[in-house]
């Protein structure tokens, strides 16, 4: 928003002075600084390092859940930059925009970097000592019962530690929260493939029919799918792999996809049974108690409840049967509904009667050791923690690697009810929205500092056990690991359990030579294995095969119409870019001016509107609109935007924090609150696409910073580059 | 009119800004009245003729990394207790106490840098001397000396070359061809100096003189 009125002829006037001054002193060899700069030689170092060569160690990824394996470039000491590590079955040596912004969480100015306890509203630095003493004193003839544990999603000897330590203070409330995660879908999964999180095969499809799965962008595990689309686009058998996108908001990967297809809100489930039923009436052999299900999804009702026109559904359910095997995949915005399970069910159905189970969806090596596999995250679990909090059930709060005072919804009171708490701990990295409300900020090392053992939810082949370890030596001297604190407080109670560890390091080296047989052959010398295992940055076991199960669904309750409100008339998509996210990574400022892919706009938020319903509220790009929900109001930027359904409008998450630092604080909006509090009926998990909003002009309009040039993506008539319906062309002539 | 005088505050806030920066140029000259380096002081006064002049050193066992990489560096402290540890003769003297404290606190010596070249420009010292050192068997300390002079003579070191592209291009232009090997890739853009496109002999050999691309260096 600039709001000024300097003329721009006499800026660039005084600009080209400024530069004829800045040229004349400008001469000579000014960045020459002899005697002058200092060079600061090694006091000792190893016969591997030179000055101005860089070295490589491998490590994980930490910017998401996926874990993917990094190899870092070090040079004089400092990390530089993160690549892929080839030898990683999950990212074979790739990694995604977000990953490589790991380095900026690593150097970011705003991190915490002495321990913090609250005295009013002010932050006072106290030590170590101090601060593991007050917590003892805080859980002193605290009951288990009362002592809550949130985390994100947690993984290896961490969760290992964590779980000990809970069950030392004899609690049993460790809660695993993430905003977005695919909990609806593994319930889903659970129910008809008897896993809850199979391996997808999109390299092995001839087409992929994906309501609302944006794995380009930032659905499961996106480096991995990436490569295993850019392998089905190069086909089997000479057929180049056809994408089908359903979804009622474009992500990435509707972009990029042969078809995308809009459609109402809430209706994935429906079109998915329609398409079963045109499948049945193409000649697809149904069993008989799907057939009758489905029975009454005829295209007519179907293309009139989604908005999907009966020639589309009828040409989709044609390539499905032509083309075997396909994939059918479900992401966030199908699950999004109060009847989010039922949508996820229908949509596995289609799977099943395609007969993609065991060929296109296989089940996944389960995870040989489980005190280590992934607790996975959900928002079911942010409930949980707000009505005991709200009961008062909850004395003494811990929390790491969550921000619930920036994700939940307002209507939620979360902020309010955490106060109710006695006594909050943060363990953070940086100051944000949480660690505010918190009595006690404990700082932690960055992850490009620390030890830790990941595996991720998604294992593409067998199991991954990927290696994080420090990069560089630490750049604030009272930040601490994460498990190097856990385990000092666990030997408080379990001291001579844990006599042994000096440190996590030791802790997590002593644990995974114990279990050496399993990852290396015998007679492997302890040092020699460990060394391996550090330079590979991983290790891969077997793990055990289970198989699928298929399990048809009997019964499907899909609503007959998704619930309007008059006063409420649009449906908000409160959208997840592959960048940003929950929102945790917000303070990185390479991930908020890298352009949105569909859109190009950097830094701020923006509400996408179609252009049809924009006429018709006379919204034009960069109006502020507001948007209101029952719960509160957001003012964005308006951006006409086609790949959105009329009655939708959109806004990305992750911005709009006010706290986390120069670069998160006062960027845009956070649609996070307000959402209305509408639940998956059977999950429990925040249904995400239920909130109804209206929106109104407030007067003010800006220049929308983006990268396209002012029209857009519209041409306004004017063919600046024809195109051709892809049905149009004519290729037989072709080679 | 109101345009103008916005201008003209503009104008001038400009050329005072600007005026004052050359008021504040109190920076060193950069080069001096006999073309060296300005005189540096150092946190240790360390004696270049001791230890290449009497003691008859090889440059390259202290500056090691001079052949194994890009920048030659300063030697990390280990090297230099590697030594002394057991040179009890000098132990008591102030400049060896002085290394010794670094030492015992294991604190890096913060040395000025006396040969500092602009950030857009690379030099490579591990090409240089692979191939005068190592290929062409020449004295070290000529080596090292056609750029950093006579080292051996000196306490602290001060530069001797003014290190300016015309300056490298004295030697690259006449004294030293370079002979690429056949398949080396050569870049067709523009050249500057006698940066000139290598000519091809008859028997394929390629021969350029000095690095033949703006990106040898400026990369
Ligand atoms: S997908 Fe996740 S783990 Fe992989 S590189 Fe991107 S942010 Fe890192």
């Amino acid at each position: 928003m600039i709001d000024n009125n300097f003329d721009r002829r006499d800026f660039l006037k005084v600009l080209g002075w400024g530069g004829a001054a800045v040229a004349l002193t400008g001469c000579g060899n000014t960045s020459v600084q002899d005697g002058k700069e200092t060079v600061v030689s090694y006091v000792e170092a190893a016969a591997y390092v030179a000055p101005g060569i860089s070295t490589y160690f491998n490590s994980t990824c930490a910017q998401c859940e996926a874990g993917c394996s990094v190899t870092g470039r070090v040079r004089e000491g400092r990390v530089l930059k993160l690549e892929g590590n080839a030898d990683s079955v999950i990212n074979r040596g790739k990694m995604c925009g977000l990953g490589q912004a790991g380095v900026q969480h690593h150097y970011n100015p705003d991190r915490v970097r002495e321990p913090l306890l609250r005295n009013g509203d002010k932050g006072e630095t106290i030590t170590w000592e101090k601060a593991y003493e007050l917590i003892a004193q805080k859980l002193n003839g605290v009951s288990g019962d009362n002592i809550d544990f949130m985390t994100g999603t947690i993984s290896g000897h961490l969760k290992v530690l964590l779980s000990n330590y809970m069950d030392s203070l004899a609690s049993k409330n460790h809660f695993v929260y993430e905003a977005i995660s695919p909990a609806v879908q593994r319930a889903a999964n659970l129910k008809s493939y008897g896993v809850e999180m199979p391996r997808f095969h999109i390299n092995k499809a001839k087409v992929v029919l994906s309501f609302g799965a944006d794995f380009l962008g930032a659905w499961v595990s996106p480096v991995h799918f990436s490569q295993q689309y850019a392998q089905f686009r190069k086909g089997s058998d000479g057929q180049r792999g056809v994408l089908v996108q359903v979804e009622s908001k474009m992500t990435l990967t509707g972009a990029n996809a042969d078809r995308w297809l809009v459609v109402k809100p809430g209706t994935e489930g429906v079109l998915a049974l329609g398409v079963i039923n045109a499948l049945g009436l193409a000649g697809l052999s149904l069993p008989a108690a799907v057939a009758a299900m489905v029975k009454p999804y005829d295209k007519e009702r179907v293309s009139q409840e989604t908005g999907v026109s009966t020639d589309h559904l009828v040409k989709l359910a044609a390539i499905l049967k032509e083309r075997s095997p396909s994939l059918v995949l479900l992401g966030s915005a199908a699950e999004g509904y109060a009847h989010g399970s039922q949508n996820a069910a229908a949509i596995n159905l289609l799977n099943q009667v395609l007969g993609n189970v065991g060929k296109t969806i296989e089940a996944a090596a389960s995870v040989p050791f489980p005190q280590v596999a992934p607790s996975l995250g959900n928002s079911a679990a942010l409930r949980m923690v707000n009505n005991r909090l709200a009961d008062g059930q909850t004395k003494v709060l811990f929390t790491y690697g969550v921000n619930p005072v920036f994700t939940a919804p307002k209507e939620t009171n979360f902020a309010a009810n955490m106060a109710k708490a006695g006594f909050k701990v943060a363990f953070a990295h940086y100051l944000d929205e949480t660690a505010l409300q918190a009595d006690l900020v404990l700082p932690l090392d960055s992850a490009l500092e620390d030890w830790g053992t990941h595996i991720a939810e998604y294992q593409p082949d067998g199991v991954q056990i990927s290696i994080q370890q420090p990069l560089m030596e630490k750049l604030h001297a009272n930040t601490r690991g994460m498990g190097d604190v856990l385990l000092t407080l666990i030997k408080k109670n379990r001291a001579a359990e844990y006599a042994a560890f000096e440190d996590y390091y030791a802790y997590v080296r002593t644990a995974l030579l114990q279990n050496k047989r399993q990852f290396a052959d015998v007679g492997v010398d302890d040092e020699v294995f460990w060394n391996d295992l550090l330079s590979a940055g991983l290790v891969n076991v077997a793990g055990t095969s289970n198989k699928l199960v298929a399990k048809l669904a009997s019964e499907i309750k899909l609503p007959a119409a998704v619930d309007t409100d008059a006063k409420f008339p649009l449906r908000l998509i409160p959208s997840v870019t592959a960048s940003l996210r929950d929102g945790r990574h917000a303070n990185q400022p390479w991930l908020q001016e890298s352009p949105d892919p569909l859109t190009t706009i950097v830094w701020d938020s923006w509400v996408e509107i179609h252009p049809k319903k924009a006429a018709e509220l006379g919204i034009v790009e960069g109006d502020i609109v507001e948007v209101e929900s029952k719960n509160g109001t957001v003012k964005a930027q308006a951006y006409l935007f086609n790949g959105i359904h009329p009655d939708a409008v959109s806004i990305p998450l992750g911005r709009g924090h006010d706290a986390m630092g120069r670069y998160a604080k006062g960027f845009g909006v956070n649609p996070f609150a307000i959402l209305d509090r509408v639940f998956d009926d059977e999950t429990g998990e925040l249904a995400m696409h239920e909130t109804l909003v209206k929106i109104s002009k407030t007067g003010k309009r800006v220049i929308v910073v983006k990268d396209e040039g002012a029209a857009g993506g519209n041409q306004h008539g004017k063919k600046i580059a024809v195109n051709i319906a892809s049905d149009q062309v004519e290729l037989s002539g072709e080679a | 009119m109101y345009r103008f005088i916005r201008f003209a505050i503009l104008l001038m806030g400009l050329l005072s800004a600007s005026s004052s920066f050359a008021a504040d140029a109190h920076l060193e000259p950069l080069t001096t009245a006999d073309d060296l380096g300005p005189v540096v002081e150092q946190p240790i006064e360390f004696p270049h003729n001791r230890h290449a002049k009497d003691m008859g050193i090889n440059c390259i066992y202290c500056h090691t990394y001079s052949r194994r990489g890009n920048v030659a560096g300063i030697p990390p402290m280990q090297k230099c207790i590697g030594c002394h540890q057991n040179i009890e003769s000098v132990r008591e003297t102030p400049r060896i106490k002085k290394l010794f404290e670094y030492w015992d606190a294991k604190k890096a010596i913060p040395w000025k840098k006396v040969h500092d070249l602009p950030d857009f420009v690379r030099f490579n010292h591990e090409r240089h001397i692979k191939r005068f050192v190592f290929q062409q068997n020449r004295p070290v300390q000529e080596v090292c000396g056609a750029c950093h002079g006579d080292v051996k003579e000196m306490t602290v070191a001060r530069r001797q070359k003014s290190l300016a592209m015309g300056w490298c291009m004295s030697c690259h232009e006449k004294e030293h061809v370079v002979v690429a090997q056949g398949g080396m890739p050569i870049g067709t853009a523009a050249y500057w100096y006698a940066m000139k496109k290598p000519a091809v002999k008859a028997d394929g050999t390629v021969v350029a003189k000095g690095p033949n691309d703006c990106s040898s260096c400026h990369y």
